[in-house]
C-alpha cells in the first residue's frame, strides 16, 4: 500500500511538471507523511518534525532554479526539477537528522553511488563522521551543514546528480552493473540494493524509499505527462534512449563519470563533495567534457582510496558492448574521447618502444622517441648488412666446404654446431673443442691467408663494424686466448667486405 | 626477454636451430646446383645474393605466417619466384592487420618512414604494429646473423 502510495504520488508530480514548484512541494510534504508508515518511526518523526520549518526554505530553493531556468529547453528544465526534488528530499534528510542511513541513503540515492556499490562499500566501510550535527552514516552524502549553507550544497548536488541523471538515471540501482532505467526502476521494487548498514528492515525501507525516490525523479525527468503506472518502463525506455542520445560519442566517459560522480558520494567526505560539487557545478556551467575531466578525476581519487572491488564495478559498468579498451583519463588530463586514445595509443607505442629498448643495445640511456627510431633505424640498417656481408662471404665459403657442409648436416656434427651457435655468446669451450676436431690442414690454410688479413680488421668496415666489431672483438679475445688461428678467417673475410 | 604485449612465440635457440637447419638444406641445394664457378665475381656476386634470399626465406619460413614481415619476405620470395616463371597473375596484398587508420600525421614522412622501408611488409601498418614487427624483425634478424656468423666461422675454418 505504501508502495502504492508512493507510485500514485509521482503522477500529480507528472502533472505538476513545469508549474508551480509549491505545488511540488505539498506533493512532496505529501510523501514523507507516507513514509513514517514503511520506515523506522523514529527516524521518520525527527524528519517529519524537522522537514516542516524546512518546507518554506525548500520551496524557496527550488523556485529559484526553477525560475532561473525556465527559459531553458526540457532537458535542462527536467534536470532543474529533479534537481530540486533531490535537494528538497536531500534538506528534509538533513534537517532531518536522521541517524539512521536508510533516509539519508534512499534520500541521496540519485546522487550516491549505485546501491549495488554502497552495499559493497558499506560492508567495508567505516561510517564517516561528517562534521555537523547528523550521525551520518556510510552512505550518507549531504552534509548537515547549517541550513544556509545546505541550499548551495544541495543544488550543487543536485546539479552534480542531474548530470549523472541524463546519463544514466539511477545506475547505482542495478544489481550487476547495468546502467539502464529500465534495470534501475526494477531495482527499486526489487532488491535492496542499497548499502545500508541497518540491515533487514532498513533495506526494505530503503527500498522503498528508493522507489519513491525513482519515481518522483523519473517524473521530474519525463517531460511528457505520463501516467504513474506505465511510466516505469516509459521511463526506463525513454531515459534509457535519452541516456543513449546524449553521450553517444562518449559514451564511456559518460556513464564512466557518472558511476564515478555517483561513487563518490558514497565516499562521505564532505570536503570532497563540496569540492565535487562545486567541480560538477562549474562543470555543468561549462562544457561537458569538463564535467567529465572532474569526474574522472574524482574517479581517481576515489579508486584510489576505495577498494578495487569497487573500481572494477564500476569500471564494468560503463563499459559499452562494442569492443573497445576501456581508458581512464588520469588526473589534469584532457578527456575528449579522441584525446583519450591518442593517449592510449602513445602508451602502447611508449611501450614498445621500452621493448625495443632492451633489443638494442645501447640504447638504455636513450630517452625520446626520436633519438631511439634513430636508433633501431640504424640497428636495422647495420642487422641487415650484417646479413648481406655474411651472406657474401658464405657464398665465397661455401664451394670450398662442401664435403663440410653435407657432414655438417649429418647427426654427428649437426648437435655441436647447433650447440656452438647457442652458446656463441658465452666463452664458447665446445666451440673450441670442435676447431681441435677439426683437421689441422685447413687451419694451416686459414693461417695463411687469414694472417695478411690483419690488417684489413679495421678498413672496409662501415656502420655496421662498430657492432660487428664488438662481438668480433669478444671472439677475438676468446680466440686469442686460445687459439688465436682460428679467428683469422673471420679477419680475412675482411678483405671481401673491401669489395663490397 | 623484457615482457611485452606481442607473443614471444619462438625463443631464440629454437629460432637458430630452426633457421640453421633451413639454412644448410637452403645453402646445400644452392652448392648442388651451382657449379663451384664461384671465382668470377658476377657469379659469386649472384651467388651471394642467393645465398642472402635462402637466408632471408629460411628466416622467414621459421617464423611462418605469425608476424606480418615474415608474410611480406614470403610473398615477395613467392613473387619473385612466380614472376620469373612468367606468371602474370597479380594480386594485391592486403594488409594483415587491417585496422583503422592511424591518427598520426606524420605517418609517412621522417624516421617512421625509414623504418618502415628497412622493415618488410610495415608499409601499411600502424605504428603501434610497426614497433612490435619491429621488435620480432630485429629479433630474427640477430638470430639470422649469429647462425650466420657461425657458420662462416664453421666454415671457413673446415
Amino acid at each position: 500500500m505504501e508502495k502504492d502510495g508512493f507510485f500514485n504520488t509521482p503522477q500529480p508530480w507528472n502533472s505538476l511538471f513545469g508549474m508551480e514548484l509549491e505545488s511540488q512541494v505539498n506533493e512532496m510534504n505529501c510523501s514523507p507523511e507516507q513514509l513514517p508508515n514503511c520506515f523506522l518511526s523514529r527516524n521518520w518523526d525527527h524528519s517529519m518534525d524537522q522537514s516542516d520549518p524546512f518546507e518554506s526554505a525548500l520551496s524557496s530553493i527550488v523556485s529559484s532554479p526553477v525560475n532561473s531556468h525556465s527559459g531553458v529547453p526540457i532537458p535542462a528544465s527536467e534536470n532543474v526539477v529533479l534537481k530540486e526534488l533531490i535537494g528538497r528530499l536531500g534538506s528534509i534528510c538533513n534537517s532531518g537528522e536522521i541517524s539512521n542511513s536508510t533516509n539519508t541513503s534512499c534520500y541521496n540515492t540519485p546522487m550516491n553511488s549505485p546501491p549495488k556499490l554502497n552495499l559493497s562499500i558499506m560492508d567495508h566501510q567505516i561510517p564517516v563522521p561528517i562534521p555537523g550535527s547528523l550521525p551520518i552514516p556510510r552512505n550518507h552524502q549531504l552534509p548537515p551543514a547549517p541550513f544556509p549553507a545546505d541550499p548551495g550544497f544541495v543544488e550543487r548536488a543536485a546539479r552534480f546528480s542531474s548530470f549523472g541523471m541524463n546519463e544514466s538515471e539511477f545506475p547505482h540501482m542495478v544489481e550487476s552493473g547495468k546502467v539502464s532505467r529500465r534495470v534501475s526502476n526494477k531495482q527499486c521494487f526489487k532488491t535492496t540494493e542499497l548499502s545500508i548498514p541497518i540491515p533487514g528492515s532498513d533495506k526494505k525501507f530503503s527500498r522503498e524509499l528508493d522507489n519513491s525516490m525513482e519515481e518522483s525523479s523519473l517524473s521530474e525527468q519525463i517531460p511528457i505527462g505520463e501516467t504513474g503506472n506505465g511510466y516505469k518502463g516509459q521511463n526506463s525506455n525513454s531515459n534509457g534512449r535519452k541516456r543513449k542520445a546524449i553521450p553517444k560519442g562518449k559514451g564511456k566517459e559518460t556513464q564512466f563519470s557518472t558511476v564515478s560522480a555517483i561513487d563518490n558520494k558514497t565516499i562521505g567526505e564532505l570536503e570532497k563533495e563540496e569540492s565535487d560539487a562545486k567541480r560538477s557545478k562549474s562543470g555543468e556551467e561549462g562544457n561537458g567534457m569538463e564535467k567529465e575531466k572532474e569526474k574522472e578525476k574524482i574517479k581517481e581519487e576515489w579508486n584510489r582510496n576505495q577498494n578495487q572491488k569497487q573500481t572494477k564495478e564500476a569500471a564494468k559498468l560503463p563499459e559499452p558492448p562494442k569492443d573497445y579498451i576501456h581508458v581512464r583519463a588520469r588526473r589534469g588530463q584532457a578527456t575528449d574521447s579522441h584525446s583519450l586514445a591518442e593517449r592510449v595509443r602513445r602508451e602502447k607505442i611508449s611501450e614498445r618502444m621500452k621493448f625495443l629498448q632492451d633489443l638494442v643495445p645501447g640504447c638504455n640511456k636513450v630517452t625520446g622517441k626520436a633519438i631511439m627510431l634513430d636508433e633501431i633505424i640504424n640497428y636495422v640498417q647495420s642487422l641487415q648488412r650484417q646479413v648481406e656481408f655474411l651472406s657474401m662471404k658464405l657464398a665465397t665459403i661455401n664451394p670450398r666446404t662442401d664435403m663440410n657442409m653435407e657432414a655438417l648436416l649429418s647427426k654427428d656434427t649437426r648437435a655441436s654446431m647447433l650447440n656452438t651457435m647457442n652458446h656463441l655468446d658465452a666463452p664458447a669451450q665446445p666451440f673450441y673443442g670442435l676447431v681441435h676436431a677439426r683437421p689441422e690442414n685447413p687451419l694451416t690454410s686459414m693461417m695463411h691467408h687469414g694472417s695478411n688479413m690483419k690488417s684489413s680488421q679495421t678498413h672496409g668496415f662501415g656502420e655496421a663494424s662498430a657492432f660487428w666489431e664488438n662481438d668480433l672483438q669478444s671472439v677475438v679475445q676468446m680466440g686469442f686466448q686460445n687459439q688465436g688461428p682460428i679467428f683469422h678467417g673471420i679477419m680475412g673475410t675482411g678483405q671481401m667486405k673491401v669489395e663490397l | 626477454m623484457s615482457p611485452s604485449q606481442q607473443p614471444t612465440s619462438t625463443n631464440p635457440s629454437s629460432l637458430k636451430n630452426q633457421f640453421a637447419h633451413r639454412f644448410i638444406r637452403a645453402l646445400k641445394t644452392l652448392n648442388h646446383t651451382k657449379t663451384g664457378a664461384a671465382h668470377d665475381h658476377n657469379q659469386m656476386y649472384r651467388r651471394s645474393i642467393r645465398v642472402k634470399i635462402a637466408s632471408y626465406t629460411a628466416m622467414a619460413s621459421v617464423v611462418g605466417s605469425r608476424r606480418a614481415w615474415s608474410r611480406a619476405v614470403l610473398w615477395k620470395i613467392i613473387k619473385r619466384s612466380r614472376n620469373q616463371g612468367l606468371l602474370l597473375r597479380k594480386r594485391k596484398r592486403r594488409n594483415p592487420n587491417p585496422k583503422r587508420e592511424d591518427f598520426n600525421p606524420f605517418r609517412n614522412s621522417g624516421q617512421e618512414l625509414k623504418l618502415r622501408k628497412l622493415v618488410p611488409g610495415a608499409e601499411t601498418m600502424d605504428s603501434w604494429c610497426l614497433m612490435g614487427e619491429t621488435a620480432d624483425y630485429i629479433k630474427c634478424l640477430v638470430a639470422q646473423v649469429e647462425v650466420m656468423k657461425t657458420l662462416v666461422d664453421l666454415y671457413s675454418i673446415t
